[in-house]
């Protein structure tokens, strides 16, 4: 704990109180206040392995020491206000959930090239907007033309 | 009640079906070496009931409608098919009794309505005594023979034949537009080997160019030679072939050319594999996507039965119903791809022609109302309405009703023309019915082309007149014929020799035992009618054509609505009401005389298509296809059938039927029926036998009764009734197959 | 073009009326159609040695509609079927090789290069000069006398029409015999080995010399 004091004030000499500040802010950890999910994240994360950083800037620690087996990979998420388990893309799902020990930029070289769609999380219950619709539901925005015949224009006289 | 009919009833599924099904003898039947049977329970009820020697066989049903008819008892044989005993007539094939037996063999060329060429080899059966695998296709059953189908010999030459099929039929089942109702696919599924020996190369072969109806893949085509003894047999167009040989033979026509059958398309039904396909259908639908149903044809007045395939609201494809009566398993080209037309041209908004001469679409209300009020400004005896080809028994029935409380009785079906005799149905109908032609030994077709006005009654005649070598005289305008025939002459001076006994052909009419008279409906709207139809009946007469056992006198009906617009009595009052109508409502007649409509009469059209009713139309109201409604349709037999909706109307379009009612409530003069039942038992009054469905209601006078008329027989030549066989209404009309058929196929 | 042709060759037809006449009468009159193939092979000879479409429906099919019914396709498939009838050009002398095993192993390859080479032509092509074609043929029975060629001579139209075995052949007789029909000489058909006859071996009998002992039989008075 005494480290990170120290380093805290390590960095308010170097930087002056309003840049830290605003890392504070920018890094969550006036979040943390309110959330406690992100506060013991923040804590967890005081010693780990900065593993990687996903494409959409979650950050991927590891610590082996001290810390019970099967615990020992986490996720902070870059969104700190509303974050889901889906925001982690698929490449670094297996990382995080011990089915691989490559991390998820090892695996996107893996990715073949030529299909695939982006990553896209989860809204559900988010709002109408973020609901998937088939093609021909009412609420889809590229709604199909269903009508399967031709109707007579009476264009002539 | 024919044979066929019977067989069509058996196949439906009827209660003491589904009651025999809980039989658990037939339970037995599925896993033979079960024994816990109610029957073992109580040993001796079982023997009571099973008192043959081979209690362990299950009673067999045969397969498929196969039935046994003993021509001459004497004949009959019996032979064991796995041991279970069946009595066959003489002359049947071990296949055939096999499928009495209730087994069923594999096979690919074997076809019952064509010829046997036993070239597949796939219905190799086991025969006791039989050194090798017989094919049981072209193996006539012998007294006492013992067939057996699931022995290893018969598994193993099954099993080989099928590796040879496979050898050269490309692995395309998942682009390929049979797939899911392949034999070849079904059948590699119960005798093919999930792997192949074959490592060579695959032959391919050239596409051939068919025309615009069926499409071809050769190389998946395993030379069953079906479509060649099809074309050769029932199209009677010679056309293709089996060229060359060995691995390099192929079905073709060796000369570029389009099957100019009006049959052809069946040809894609018999095709065991994916080699002939529908062209319209390619690459449209997956076969197990699609919803059938079971409906009637109304292009023609034979009403084959069909089967609507739908996928939501769009028809994909129809194919043909087993009718032994009607249609057999045929259907013309025109019933088959004439569907496209049902989405084209549709009308789906009432609509009102404005000052401007424009159509304005408008709401149902506004609609009836107009169409209420002009219609009683106008003087009841220019009131006229006339039903369409495509008219359904209820519409016509609610026409007429809703006419004859406004005061009018000028009401009548086109193509019937001003035909005023209505109270003979044999004077309308094909009173032989259209199975029992295959009885006739001569044949005598006045003014009647039925390669195109019926093209199933046309392979009727020539089935019979390739079995029987009966005699065809034909009089009217030269025409295409498909079989042997003597074109005796082009008019009713002709028919007035043969009437007087001075023709050649007389003598061979009076000499006939079954002699058949058809007359083309096209006659109807000739001035000398009466003439014609009194010298046809002085042939008939003559030619002893019409017997206590024996209808020989036709009349072949030309559109589906005629036989019941005249059971139902929709006849008009006077000749020339047309001329002097104010108010015509026109119920999907587009082939009436447009022109004689006077131009301030104010013209209702209640109809499907924008076809040529629409140009002279005051008010357009849209109605369902036939597709689309329930109706009842008489054919020209006097069979009546029942369509069944398939897929739903289309924008705001109603029922004939419904329309009328709802215009005649708005007009004040409400008809008493709301439903179809209702409208139904209207009809019970006036025609009672359109309401016995499937079934043939033969006429029951004779026309002898009909009072002798006094016209005189025009020398003018007897005209073809229909120009263009691909396009005759307006559905046909509408339909870009057809217009392509009609290009490709009709250019000589 | 064709058409001209065909009626010349409908004329030549009519001319040898007598021989389709001839012909028919070899068939029941409810099996006419089974005379399709010496119609066909007729209509060959006729032809130069091979069956052009319009020639199978011009000359054929005219006759085979008035006299034998049967539509166009059903003698395409029988002129299809039969690897004797020709498709395509054929050469006057259509020089037939046989490729079957044992006259494969006697050198038929050898005598086919030989000939190809000679006349300068691939497989089934016709010499400039259209004298000759080479073709393969399967085996004619000949083989005793292995390796043989046929020579299908359409020189002289069908009366003059004959259909030659050449036996015991080689390279260089090959040659030789090619030389001689195209200076229109007629050499003897059959073996082509001046050491044999017929199909016996070269240089007398070697077997049979002597009466041959009949066979042991049973004794039968013993039964």
């Amino acid at each position: 704990m005494a480290s990170v004091v120290k380093s805290a004030l390590k960095a308010i000499r170097e930087r002056g109180v309003g840049t830290f500040l605003k890392e504070l802010k920018e890094e969550g950890y006036t979040k943390c206040l309110l959330d406690g999910n992100l506060l013991q994240t923040k804590i967890h994360n005081i010693g780990a392995r900065l593993v990687g950083t996903d494409k959409f800037g979650n950050k991927y620690y590891e610590k082996l020491e001290d810390t019970q087996f099967g615990r020992h990979r986490w996720v902070e998420y870059a969104e700190k206000d509303r974050y889901n388990a889906s925001q982690v893309p698929p490449e670094w799902h297996g990382w995080l959930h011990f089915i691989t020990d490559r991390t998820g930029d090892e695996l996107l070289m893996l990715k073949p090239k030529r299909y695939g769609v982006e990553h896209k999380q989860n809204f559900s219950g988010e709002g109408d907007e973020h609901i998937y619709h088939s093609k021909g539901h009412a609420l889809n925005p590229g709604q199909r033309d269903w009508t399967r015949y031709q109707p007579w224009q009476p264009t002539k006289t | 009640m024919g044979l066929g009919l019977l067989a069509s009833k058996a196949l439906k599924p009827t209660a003491s079906r589904l009651l025999s099904s809980q039989n658990p003898r037939s339970l037995l039947f599925l896993s033979r070496t079960v024994t816990s049977t109610p029957e073992l329970q109580k040993p001796e009820q079982a023997a009571q009931a099973q008192p043959e020697p081979t209690p362990d066989l299950p009673p067999r049903t045969p397969l498929a409608g196969a039935r046994v008819h003993f021509p001459n008892p004497d004949d009959a044989i019996e032979v064991f098919v796995d041991g279970y005993p069946v009595k066959i007539p003489k002359g049947m094939t071990v296949l055939q009794a096999c499928e009495v037996a209730g087994v069923d063999i594999p096979r690919f060329c074997y076809h019952s309505r064509l010829s046997i060429a036993g070239n597949c080899r796939m219905c190799l059966v086991e025969v006791e005594k039989s050194p090798k695998p017989v094919a049981s296709c072209a193996m006539p059953a012998l007294p006492g023979m013992k067939i057996k189908t699931d022995t290893p010999i018969a598994k193993k030459a099954r099993e080989g034949v099928m590796e040879f099929l496979l050898m050269n039929h490309p692995l395309d089942c998942p682009i390929c537009d049979q797939g899911g109702e392949c034999d070849l696919q079904d059948q590699s599924m119960a005798f093919g080997s999930d792997r192949g020996r074959f490592t060579e190369m695959k032959r391919s072969v050239v596409d051939k160019n068919l025309g615009p109806l069926v499409k071809t893949v050769m190389t998946r085509c395993i030379q069953c030679t079906r479509c060649v003894r099809f074309a050769t047999e029932v199209a009677g167009v010679q056309d293709l072939g089996m060229l060359g040989r060995g691995s390099g033979e192929e079905i073709g026509t060796y000369v570029e050319k389009l099957m100019t059958s009006e049959l052809s398309g069946n040809v894609i039904d018999i095709c065991p594999v994916g080699a002939l396909t529908s062209k319209p259908f390619a690459f449209k639908a997956r076969n197990w996507e699609l919803k059938g149903t079971e409906t009637i044809d109304v292009t023609d007045a034979v009403g084959s039965n069909i089967r609507i395939d739908s996928r939501g609201p769009e028809v994909m494809r129809i194919i043909p119903r087993l009718n032994e009566d009607i249609n057999e398993e045929w259907i013309s080209d025109k019933t088959r791809f004439c569907y496209d037309g049902l989405k084209r041209q549709r009308l789906n908004d009432p609509m009102i022609r404005g000052a401007d001469g424009r159509f304005k679409p408008v709401s149902w209300r506004d609609a009836l109302a107009v169409v209420a009020e002009i219609a009683h400004q106008v003087k009841p005896e220019e009131i006229v309405g006339v039903a369409g080809q495509l008219s359904d028994a209820e519409s016509m029935m609610a026409l007429k009703d809703f006419l004859n409380k406004l005061g009018s009785n000028n009401v009548w079906c086109e193509k019937n023309g001003m035909f005023h005799d209505a109270d003979l149905r044999s004077g309308y109908l094909m009173n032989t019915s259209i199975s029992d032609l295959e009885k006739a030994d001569v044949f005598l077709l006045v003014g009647t082309q039925p390669r195109v006005e019926a093209a199933m009654v046309n392979a009727r005649i020539r089935k019979t007149v390739r079995a029987t070598h009966a005699k065809v005289g034909y009089i009217g305008p030269p025409a295409d014929f498909n079989y042997d025939h003597e074109h005796l002459g082009t008019g009713p001076q002709t028919l007035k020799e043969i009437a007087e006994g001075r023709h050649s052909f007389s003598s061979a009419l009076s000499n006939a035992k079954n002699p058949v008279i058809i007359v083309g409906a096209g006659l109807f709207n000739r001035k000398d009618k009466d003439a014609i139809f009194s010298a046809v009946e002085a042939i008939a007469k003559s030619a002893k054509a019409v017997r206590p056992d024996w209808n020989g006198l036709n009349v072949l009906l030309l559109s589906a609505g005629q036989a019941a617009a005249l059971d139902l009595g929709l006849v008009p009052e006077s000749e020339n009401c047309l001329e002097s109508a104010k108010f015509v409502y026109l119920m999907g007649a587009d082939d009436v005389n447009l022109e004689n409509i006077p131009k301030d009469a104010f013209v209702v059209y209640q109809g499907h298509h924008g076809d040529q009713g629409v140009y002279r139309a005051n008010v357009v109201l849209p109605a369902a296809a036939f597709s689309e409604k329930e109706g009842t349709y008489e054919n020209t037999e006097g069979c009546t059938q029942q369509t069944v909706p398939a897929v739903p109307t289309v924008g705001d379009a109603r029922d004939d039927w419904k329309i009328i009612r709802a215009l005649s409530e708005v007009a004040g003069v409400r008809l008493p029926y709301d439903t179809l039942t209702a409208i139904r038992s209207r009809i019970k009054t006036v025609a009672p036998n359109l309401l016995h469905v499937d079934e043939r209601e033969p006429a029951t006078f004779s026309t002898s009764l009909k009072p002798q008329s006094n016209q005189e027989l025009s020398s003018e030549p007897f005209g073809t009734a229909i120009e263009n066989f691909y396009m005759t209404d307006s559905i046909t009309r509408a339909s870009k197959i057809m217009a392509q058929c009609s290009a490709l196929l009709l250019k000589k | 073009m064709l058409a001209r042709l065909a009626a010349s060759r409908f004329l030549e037809i009519r001319q040898v009326f007598r021989q389709v006449k001839k012909i028919l009468s070899h068939y029941p009159s409810n099996y006419k159609q089974s005379a399709v193939i010496p119609l066909l092979d007729l209509a060959q000879q006729q032809h130069g040695g091979w069956l052009p479409v319009s020639a199978m429906n011009a000359s054929c099919n005219i006759l085979f509609n008035k006299i034998i019914e049967v539509a166009p396709i059903r003698v395409y498939e029988v002129a299809t079927f039969y690897s004797m009838f020709n498709r395509s050009k054929v050469g006057k002398y259509h020089l037939l090789v046989c490729g079957t095993t044992p006259c494969m192993i006697r050198g038929a390859r050898e005598i086919e290069d030989a000939l190809l080479k000679h006349l300068g032509v691939k497989r089934n092509e016709v010499t400039k000069d259209g004298l000759f074609s080479v073709g393969e043929t399967e085996c004619m029975g000949c083989c005793v006398n292995a390796p043989m060629i046929t020579v299908a001579d359409y020189s002289n139209g069908s009366e003059g029409y004959t259909y030659n075995y050449y036996e015991d052949i080689t390279p260089k007789r090959v040659v030789e015999i090619v030389e001689l029909l195209r200076k229109g000489e007629k050499l003897p058909p059959g073996t082509q080995n001046p050491g044999r006859i017929k199909s016996g071996p070269e240089g007398g009998n070697t077997t049979l010399l002597s009466e041959p002992k009949p066979p042991p039989c049973r004794d039968l008075d013993a039964c």
